[in-house]
């Protein structure tokens, strides 16, 4: 069966390189029958993807051990659904799922547009084949799924920490994100290299780039959830190398969907937007190479591989081919029409920009850091949490407040008396909420207050449009239906606020302390009293041992608490199982970590009260839910854009 | 030829990029917060102030980090078997994966041929790492 496999690989190989080869010449010429062969040598690439894809998955159900990816990864007593997803919980497997959604989504947008964009997609095929031709090389060459070996009688299996219904989501979602990149990046090089720089690539491909997006936002989030969760370090993210990898190509993405309306709208940032979209893409496999090379120090360990090398080769080269691109370009990406005044939408749009930017580059500053200050003065040094919360803040507060102004801004231009006029309402409610705040002892950290205030300031613009056009159509779902990307973009702002109110609260104002009880003893933190009652051991289970403490809490909650550690048979890792109570009524976490003395009855309790978390949960379904309104499809828009474009290619 | 009128646009990216690297560089001259990350084999070179070295943990784990004497274990580099370097590390419990075997990086100060800690972070489990493989 592993034959099957390698012979499919090699076939999606041949065919990536095909439609790479073909199509460039094909498109170049202007030999429509190679470019169609091309076309279709990319579908069918899919097809043998999909092969060696079933193949492994069967593997990996029947417990083949004799292929070495399934012995390193499973075992015969780990449940189905989480064999199933060590497809992604190793190298090799989670590479073959890239090359797979690669080519199945390169597949559809190339089907799909074939009518709006005829004259971009003999260029669109070539540059999917391109990519495509890099990673079934890297699969065939130098990481294969399907390498062999006499079987085992059982495999190593899967970590215990990674055996958990977000690990199943997770890394799947990532992928699902930083593939989709590809797609408005190829749309976005076809456009330039065919010469047709016009925004039927930017509509194209609008949907493709929200939707990579929202998966790279929601798998991101999902990751953040698992560390809170079941890591047991009370944070959720740590600004690691590895969590800023997903970080920065969605910050480039999010930038990139809020300027391509003001190129559909006005003609303007052309060039703006081919660098952002191509920022996105680059990062995403910049992601992949940290991830892989091990060329900067995680606290996620991942090992060190040869692979990063090719990545970053890729890197180079598909960053150098598209800045070759932009700039030969150059003459046909000019603006239409002209900003005509600093306090316009048009404007806040590009200060938006800026600032994520900046944030975007200020990130990869930070992840570089070690890697530049080794190479620059013989000493790797990295930059702490600090760091990265100082620009957080210097640039994250500005683009909270402009998410409130930007859509309510007129475009061209306005003056400052009409906006203060149109804001009226939005600046008394962010008033009152920051006298209020105040008032209760929020004015203790200065940034949580700003947060605090600038959100309400934005939840009071949405408010004013909500409630604006809500009584122009005599119906808010109606409204939502008639303009789906605008309203689906007021939610995602709204799942943005509860994200930094969420933030805010859990970062500015949490209360931790640690402290060492005897059975019988009470230790009082923010209003909660827990007294320690005694240690259950596990017994009777014959996949893990361990022991869980029990806490009687009383004051602000009363009911029973546990927290324990577990150590799973077969693995030396200790994994901590930690204790949460979410308040709903304050909107608070109590969150308990409990770590056992060998030579006492003592156990050290970390007790961490964390305000306003679950609303960063809470504002991962709100993101989804605007999402899905904005990707809609909406017959008007449909109608509009036909009436649009009907003239280039008519 | 008369020149056209220079779009705001460019005054604003300007002004923004520069606003940025005044940022930039005022909280790196003023701020700093860089932090030099060794192998405990690169210790030796190091000159005094906060540091964070990566390693791999050597057993015995003896004391209590609440106590004056502190939680003591060494560290070796990852993946090899070069020399120990010992540690003392006080403060809160450290993270539950804390063990030997498993690869940290320890926060704190280097004096006398033993680091001083005051901050363990463990590496966590994640992809792309073979599994302890079982004997067979």
């Amino acid at each position: 069966m592993a034959d099957l496999g390698r012979a499919a690989l090699v076939v999606s190989f041949g065919l990536a390189l095909y439609a790479l080869v073909a199509g460039g010449l094909g498109a170049y010429a202007g030999r429509r029958r190679l470019a169609t062969s091309a076309r279709n040598a990319l579908l069918a690439c899919f097809g043998s993807t999909l092969v060696a894809s079933a193949v492994l998955a069967t593997a990996l159900l029947r417990h083949d051990f004799s292929f070495v990816y399934v012995a390193s990864h499973t075992n015969r007593t780990l449940p189905t659904a989480y064999a199933l997803s060590a497809f992604w919980g190793g190298q090799e497997g989670s590479l073959l799922l890239w090359l797979l959604v690669l080519t199945g989504y390169g597949a559809l947008a190339v089907v799909a547009n074939r009518r709006l964009l005829r004259d971009v997609i003999p260029w669109v095929v070539p540059v999917l084949g391109g990519i495509a031709t890099f990673f079934s090389f890297v699969l065939v060459a130098v990481a294969s799924p399907f390498q062999t070996q006499t079987a085992p009688v059982d495999g190593a299996g899967l970590t215990p920490s990674l055996q958990n219904p977000y690990m199943m989501a997770h890394p799947p979602l990532l992928y699902l994100g930083y593939v989709g990149l590809s797609i408005p990046f190829a749309f976005a090089a076809g456009a330039l290299l065919s010469g047709r720089t016009d925004e039927r690539w930017i509509v194209a491909t609008r949907r493709w780039t929200l939707a990579a997006w929202t998966f790279l936002g929601f798998g991101q989030l999902l990751g953040a959830h698992w560390a809170y969760t079941e890591v047991g370090w009370g944070g959720y993210y740590a600004w690691d190398p590895v969590e800023n990898a997903a970080l920065m190509p969605w910050l480039a993405a999010t930038a990139f969907l809020h300027s391509v309306m003001i190129q559909e709208r006005k003609g303007m940032l052309k060039v703006w937007n081919m660098v952002l979209v191509a920022l996105a893409f680059e990062l995403s496999v910049f992601g992949t190479f940290l991830t892989r090379s091990g060329v900067v120090n995680s606290i996620h360990s991942f090992a060190k591989s040869s692979i990063g090398g090719w990545f970053l080769a890729f890197v180079v080269i598909s960053s150098l081919f598209s800045l070759a691109l932009i700039l030969r370009r150059l003459p046909l990406l000019k603006a239409r029409t002209k900003l005509e005044s600093a306090l316009s939408r048009e404007a806040a749009f590009l200060y938006n920009n800026l600032l994520l930017v900046a944030l975007c580059l200020t990130v990869l500053w930070g992840v570089l850091f070690p890697i530049v200050t080794q190479l620059v003065k013989g000493e790797s040094r990295t930059m702490g949490r600090p760091y990265y919360d100082f620009f957080l803040r210097a640039f994250g507060l500005p683009l909270l407040l402009l998410m409130g102004i930007g859509p309510l801004i007129a475009w061209r231009k306005t003056s400052v008396r009409s906006l203060v006029r149109t804001l009226a309402w939005p600046i008394a409610a962010s008033a009152v909420a920051g006298a209020a705040l105040v008032a209760v002892g929020a004015g203790s950290s200065s940034p949580g207050l700003i947060a605090y205030t600038f959100s309400a300031f934005v939840l009071g613009t949405i408010a004013v449009e909500v409630v604006k056009g809500t009584r122009a159509t005599g119906s808010l779902a109606l409204l939502i239906a008639r303009n789906r990307r605008r309203y689906g973009g007021y939610i995602v702002h709204a799942a943005v606020v509860l994200l930094a109110i969420g933030i805010a609260g859990s970062s500015a104002y949490s209360t931790t302390r640690e402290q060492k009880l005897l059975p019988g003893q009470t230790a009082s933190v923010a209003g909660y009293h827990l007294t320690y009652l005694r240690t259950d051991e596990i017994q009777n289970d014959p996949n893990r041992t361990g022991q869980y403490a029990v806490l009687r809490v009383g004051g602000r909650w009363h009911g029973t608490l546990r927290t324990g550690q577990v150590t799973y048979t077969g693995f030396q890792e200790t994994d901590e199982d930690v204790g949460i109570k979410t308040d709903w009524l304050r909107a608070q976490d109590l969150y308990v970590i409990a770590n056992f003395q060998q030579s006492s009855q003592a156990v050290y309790f970390k007790i961490l009260v964390k305000p306003l978390v679950n609303l960063i949960w809470v504002a991962g379904f709100v993101f989804v839910l605007g999402s899905l309104v904005a990707l809609w499809p909406d017959a008007r828009e449909q109608r509009r854009l036909a009436a649009r474009f009907a003239p280039a290619h008519a | 030829m008369a020149r056209s009128p220079r779009s705001p646009a460019r005054l604003i990216v300007a002004l923004a990029v520069a606003g940025v690297l005044a940022v930039f560089l005022v909280y790196t001259a003023l701020a700093g917060n860089s932090t030099p990350q060794v192998e405990p084999t690169q210790l030796a070179a190091q000159h005094p102030g906060k540091i964070s070295v990566v390693g791999s943990v050597v057993g015995p784990l003896r004391g209590d980090p609440h106590s004056a004497a502190g939680l003591r274990f060494g560290l070796h580099d990852i993946g090899k078997q070069g020399p120990v370097v010992q540690v003392v590390y006080r403060g809160d419990s450290p993270p539950p994966l804390f063990a030997v075997g498993r690869h940290v990086v320890v926060g704190g100060t280097y004096a006398g041929g033993q680091i001083l800690g005051n901050s363990i972070l463990t590496k966590c489990p994640s992809k792309y790492t073979a599994s302890p493989t079982k004997s067979y």
